[in-house]
């Protein structure tokens, strides 16, 4: 076992790039657990990109520090990046070549060990069949699967990828979450995914991070990110709407009751665990209750609102600097 | 570490030889000019043999040498040497390729020898088309002899293998192929003759790589290469000198570029 495999995935503290005037990564901080899909979600231009590129030596950091699978970025670069495969913006390849030989061009690099991976990559993403086609001949989608083939000869206990679905159909985007679900649960690996798809990243992702402008605003848990600072809601199915209604809206529990298309939507004042005193409330008024659901806040709807107090003017951005991590 | 330099260079010699559009261009510069040559001299030859002498013998060696090491050679290794230093970042590979944790100037290193393996392998086919055409058409004329032969050969290593290496530490500067392919075939049709042709620069046009390769010759060249004389050790400083200073840029931009 890898002696700094109790080490984060990827820990970053600080970390800057300055294009000039211009400040595309501003201070982030990130901690990606090994073993789990973390998402690094944010709109184009957020500075996405630019931190992968730090993270795997591509381009410099003006300031602050990385590690990668326990090394330091860029002192111990070669031990770091061994174990890591990477997918940059759109994979690319010498279109002259076929798949086979791309792979054969970095496994040369990588190693005298890895060339031995190269067969076993191709069937793992599929393409065994068509790997002595040149790959202008492939599709985006074959592409796209190459480049994860191309991953897989480092035998990564990290994949970082940038925005992975890109040009991919909707079936080639089911399998391809199919795929990294399956490098994470079944084969123990960590995937690093950046995308500015809210919904990719609920659906593969464990946690992540949102980062905008360069900062990071927040991370932890999908489930966490998406319920943090939200209000807690409920909706309630009953058989007398009116007479619940009357009920609720006497609790000290609500903050508020009202009908809608599903039953009732009923707002909790304080935490979660208050709905068990709603139900027995209700239950004790002589209603029928026949749902209790909690609501479900999704992240694509934490993170605009996240990102739309980013844009409201100063008077308004008091949240965002509690939640902030950077 | 040898083995992984191995399998490193085995690789840049894949993505040369697949790169057929290429490789085509470079065979032709190296072969075509040679076969015409003789091609053209043997029907002059037998249309009017007193008027022409026979292609081959020592001064067919000598044209054909001429044509394949001061001429088409060097383009031929020009085209070589860009598609080496140039191949990677063109293609978008070489972040892919620097994200394996190998040291860039591994990777900058491993495209010279492959970029020389492939520009010798068609330039040397061309001298053996020059020592072909030499013995096949020289009727009366005196052949060369051995030391010639080898000369010529060492001539045509030389003679190519140095443009090679400075246009893969050019293009590996430049990162642009058609940028590289325009400046150095510029350089090297266009303004070494025509610095090396201005008498007034005196001894500064030593520092012309092609005047100084050009000392080496095993033949005499003629007004038709040679403008400039020089020392045998000013010849060797100037090729080295070249030689160093395209290596060395061309490594430090594949070091500190952002790929």
């Amino acid at each position: 076992m890898d002696s700094s495999s109790t080490t984060a995935a990827i820990e970053t503290s600080g970390l800057t790039k300055r294009f000039g005037e211009r400040t595309a990564v501003d201070g982030v901080d990130l901690l990606v657990p090994r073993g789990s899909a973390f998402g690094f979600l944010g709109p184009n231009g957020a500075g996405k990109t630019t931190t992968i590129r730090m993270l795997l030596g591509l381009t410099h950091a003006t300031a602050g520090q990385m590690r990668l699978l326990g090394h330091a970025v860029p002192a111990e670069r070669a031990a770091a990046l061994q174990r890591v495969g990477a997918i940059v913006e759109d994979p690319r390849f010498h279109p002259y070549l076929s798949g086979q030989e791309n792979l054969r061009v970095v496994a040369a690099v990588r190693g005298p060990e890895t060339a031995e991976r190269i067969a076993p990559a191709l069937a793992r993403v599929g393409l065994s069949e068509r790997a002595d086609e040149k790959v202008k001949n492939y599709s985006q989608g074959m592409r796209q699967r190459l480049g994860v083939a191309r991953c897989l000869l480092a035998d990564p206990l990290l994949l970082i990828l940038d925005e992975p679905t890109n040009g991919l159909d909707p079936g080639g985007i089911q399998e391809f979450r199919e795929m990294i679900r399956a490098m994470v649960e079944q084969e123990g690996r960590t995937v690093f995914l950046s995308s500015h798809l809210l919904d990719e990243v609920e659906k593969i992702c464990d946690a992540a991070a949102i980062v905008d402008r360069g900062k990071i605003i927040t991370q932890g848990p999908i489930a966490e990110l998406a319920e943090g600072g939200a209000r807690h809601e409920l909706i309630v199915g009953v058989d007398d709407r009116e007479r619940a209604i009357g009920v609720l809206e006497g609790l000290h529990q609500v903050r508020e009751a009202r009908r809608s298309d599903d039953g009732l939507r009923v707002v909790l004042a304080g935490e979660p665990e208050t709905a068990a005193e709603v139900n027995a409330q209700l239950v004790s008024a002589g209603l029928a209750v026949t749902r209790l659901e909690p609501v479900r806040h999704s992240l694509e709807q934490r993170f605009l609102e996240i990102t739309a107090r980013l844009d409201a003017p100063a008077g308004d951005t008091h949240a965002a600097p509690e939640e902030a991590r950077t | 570490m040898t083995a992984i330099a191995l399998r490193m260079f085995d690789a840049d010699l894949l993505k040369l030889r697949k790169k057929r559009g290429t490789l085509i261009w470079v065979v032709v510069l190296a072969l075509a000019p040679v076969i015409v040559l003789f091609t053209v001299k043997a029907i002059q030859h037998s249309s009017n043999a007193v008027k022409y002498e026979p292609a081959g013998g020592t001064p067919g060696f000598t044209d054909g040498l001429r044509l394949l090491c001061l001429f088409f050679g060097p383009l031929a290794a020009v085209l070589v040497g860009v598609e080496a230093g140039t191949g990677d970042s063109s293609a978008g590979v070489f972040r892919d390729l620097v994200v394996t944790g190998r040291s860039r100037l591994a990777l900058f290193a491993s495209r010279v020898p492959a970029a020389l393996a492939v520009c010798w392998a068609v330039t040397i086919l061309g001298y053996g088309l020059v020592l072909l055409g030499s013995f096949a058409f020289a009727s009366n004329l005196p052949t060369p002899d051995l030391a010639l032969v080898l000369n010529g050969l060492g001539f045509t290593v030389l003679a190519t293998g140095a443009v090679c290496v400075v246009a893969v530490g050019f293009a590996s500067l430049t990162t642009s192929k058609p940028a590289a392919i325009t400046a150095l075939i510029g350089w090297q049709l266009v303004a070494s003759p025509l610095i090396a042709n201005i008498s007034s620069l005196g001894k500064g046009r030593d520092v012309v790589l092609s005047q100084a390769i050009v000392h080496f010759s095993p033949v005499h060249v003629g007004d038709r290469g040679a403008s400039v004389t020089m020392g045998q050790g000013t010849a060797l400083l100037v090729l080295a000198a070249w030689l160093a200073v395209f290596l060395a840029l061309g490594a430090w931009r594949t070091r500190t570029m952002d790929s």
